[in-house]
């Protein structure tokens, strides 16, 4: 309650002080590495699987949106879609095309927004459903390092293969907030917001669900939930299906946002290691301390981006680089997080079932056997 | 010897020791050691300081960085790694934190870059190391003298595990913590050594890998996979298994790159660390307690069974 609070305040002062942009640079990061985590949590922190590999699901939802939906309008307008749209001479002329149709219709641009960002959940879930096939298999230390690698072949894939995202240079997006001209920064804070709002609804519900305390209960106890019925091997190929195809909008809002994508820009150290330390800050299950974690850490680092003269300014009189901090400060968070609070900001809790005040309800239906079981 | 072989003996060694630490701290600590690629990097360092700034061989600076990777492993022992071991943590624990502490080091790698950039002005982000290189007979002596001296740390490492009795009671305490404990050995120096010696291993490795590809900061972190491989490809209960695993994932990465971009074309080049991944993704599949839970001794035998279908 007191880090919300102080959070708060620190908002408020950056507001006052850097004005506008800035807040709006922190809430749009904050609600994409929100998603990403959320989708995370509900892979750790509620299946118990461990996830060393986000970013593939990541760089699913990012390379569709840069591949597909650019080149399903510019074949609809007869603009080159082949492997030649990734040629980075030809996207920089036919993407600005795009962009002006798209400029040139609400309808449209909605239409494209909703398209990719469905489209990059297809793949996500797609992706999710490969690397569970392992998932099933293999030791917890195991499959994380091999998730990790997978995360890495995947990013030099996209490096190297040129006709998917243009390899070594970046693929253009078209821009489906250029409708809005002057509010296209505000629009896309707006939409990202509301993304993250309904990924955290989704997973709230999902982890209230049967669904979701069958997950639970793979995670305590594999072994309790095979007794109860449990198939493991499904409920864990679904936890992953669902975690990639939230995590996959997540890096397909990204792109789209940054109208660019490149390969290079989704290591493991952004996309995986990131949102690993935002969980952890934030309380390993615990959906509100997610939200929590990531918006104390974005913050923080925000804050070292933009005082990094001011502060760190003795490091500049050595040719030292403030930014290398960034590094530090996240590395340091894990490892107090590790020593000192391993449960988190905002510990999870165990929930009932059922709310208190509906557990009472029924227990007074049934007077004559346990008058007091609520 | 074929233009492969050279650097991917090299890379080879590097690997071995590399994917041994892991292993090391695997089977005494739980520790999957994810700060071994930034150790690896800053071994990297130190020989790269040493030969810039005082000249000289890069070997003669190389003990240097086993000390440096020692140290780092100390620190991590006694910082992060006891205090969690003492308190039982769960693997996935373990490995976070050494995570942490691998971000904090990178970060200590990349101040160091710039503060050599500005106070020296080096370029040490890109670096050619196998530039410093001696030469043995006509041709540059890495790839005759990595090899060599990984193969005899290992024999001394052998001889210290099969004759001391401090390496024997490390032994016991690998296969059995508590049955070694309750024999009086001392489980926290065993530790304390392990962390030392694969600290150590980390950043000798890293220092021989500089020899064979460019070095930058990252250059640890690109090739962690490659030393998991290794490890995963040992079988990460073995310790001799590990480095042999390592030594193989390095050649096969080299030979097999080489080899099939003589095929397809230098497009191959592009997907390299698709190889070892490939070794790892079939280790785990196939025999998931690796080279060294094979039947070696009863492995032609089985064999001959099997063609001649008899189960075994």
């Amino acid at each position: 309650m007191i880090i919300t609070l102080l959070v708060l305040a620190v908002l408020a002062y950056i507001f006052f002080t850097g004005g506008v942009p800035l807040l709006l640079t922190i809430l749009l990061d904050f609600a994409i590495f929100s998603i990403v985590t959320l989708s995370l949590n509900l892979e750790v922190g509620h299946t118990g699987i461990s996830q060393f590999g986000r970013v593939i699901a990541v760089i699913a939802g990012a390379f569709a949106v840069g591949a597909v939906p650019g080149r399903l309008l510019a074949w609809f307008m007869g603009l080159p879609h082949g492997a030649e749209y990734a040629d980075d001479a030809v996207n920089y002329t036919v993407v600005p095309k795009l962009t002006e149709l798209l400029a040139s219709s609400v309808v449209l641009s909605v239409a494209f927004l909703l398209f990719s960002l469905i489209l990059a959940a297809v793949c996500g879930a797609l992706v999710g459903w490969l690397t569970s096939r392992p998932a099933i298999r293999l030791k917890e230390a195991y499959l994380g390092i091999s998730l990790l690698a997978f995360g890495d072949l995947m990013m030099w894939v996209g490096h190297n293969w040129e006709p998917l995202v243009g390899g070594t240079t970046a693929v253009f997006i078209p821009d489906p907030f250029r409708v809005v001209w002057a509010y296209r920064f505000p629009a896309a804070v707006g939409t990202a917001l509301v993304l993250v709002f309904l990924t955290y609804v989704l997973v709230r519900r999902l982890t209230k669900s049967p669904f979701g305390r069958a997950l639970n209960m793979i995670r305590d106890s594999d072994v309790a939930a095979a007794v109860c019925g449990k198939d493991m091997v499904k409920l864990r190929t679904y936890s992953l299906m669902i975690g990639s195809a939230l995590a996959a909008v997540g890096g397909a809002f990204y792109v789209i946002y940054a109208g660019t994508c490149t390969a290079v820009g989704f290591t493991r150290l952004t996309w995986t290691f990131w949102p690993w330390a935002y969980m952890m800050l934030g309380g390993i299950g615990s959906d509100v301390g997610i939200l929590l974690g990531v918006l104390v850490l974005v913050v923080a680092r925000t804050l070292i981006l933009i005082n990094r003269t001011t502060l760190f300014g003795f490091l500049m009189a050595w040719g030292i680089d403030p930014m290398w901090l960034e590094y530090a400060l996240l590395g340091l968070v894990i490892i107090v997080v590790v020593l000192f609070m391993p449960h988190g900001l905002v510990p999870a809790k165990v929930e009932p079932v059922l709310p208190v005040e509906r557990v009472r309800q029924v227990a007074e239906r049934r007077p004559s056997e346990q008058p007091d079981s609520a | 010897m074929a233009p492969w072989l050279a650097s991917g003996l090299v890379y080879a060694s590097a690997l071995a020791l590399t994917a041994g630490g892991i292993t090391l701290l695997y089977i005494t600590t739980r520790t999957f050691n994810f700060a071994h690629a930034s150790m690896a990097t800053w071994g990297f360092y130190v020989a790269y300081t040493g030969t810039v700034l005082y000249g000289g061989s890069p070997y003669r600076y190389f003990p240097l960085s086993f000390l440096f990777g020692s140290l780092l492993g100390v620190v991590c022992y006694v910082g992060l790694n006891r205090p969690l071991l003492r308190r039982r943590a769960a693997e996935i624990t373990l490995m976070m934190s050494t995570l942490g502490y691998d971000l904090v080091l990178l970060s200590g790698i990349q101040i160091y870059c710039d503060y050599l950039t500005h106070t020296f002005r080096l370029f040490p982000r890109r670096v050619t190391m196998s530039s410093y290189d001696a030469e043995i007979f006509g041709m540059s002596a890495s790839p005759l003298i990595l090899p060599l001296t990984a193969i005899l740390i290992l024999t001394v490492f052998h001889l210290f595990l099969a004759k001391t009795k401090f390496g024997i009671s490390m032994r016991a305490t690998i296969e059995n913590p508590l049955l070694a404990g309750v024999s009086g050995m001392n489980s926290d120096k065993v530790y304390l050594a392990a962390w030392v010696v694969g600290g150590g291993m980390a950043s000798l490795g890293g220092a021989f890998m500089s020899m064979a590809m460019t070095g930058t900061p990252v250059m640890g972190m690109m090739t962690l996979p490659f030393m998991f491989a290794g490890a995963i490809l040992g079988g990460l209960y073995s310790l001799y298994g590990g480095i042999l695993g390592g030594f193989l994932v390095g050649l096969a990465e080299y030979g097999a790159v080489y080899y099939l971009a003589m095929l397809g074309g230098p497009w191959v080049l592009g997907y390299r660390m698709a190889i070892p991944l490939l070794i790892m993704a079939i280790v785990l599949l196939v025999f998931p307690s690796g080279l060294a839970g094979l039947p070696w001794g009863s492995l032609p035998r089985k064999l001959a069974g099997a063609m001649r279908g008899v189960k075994s």
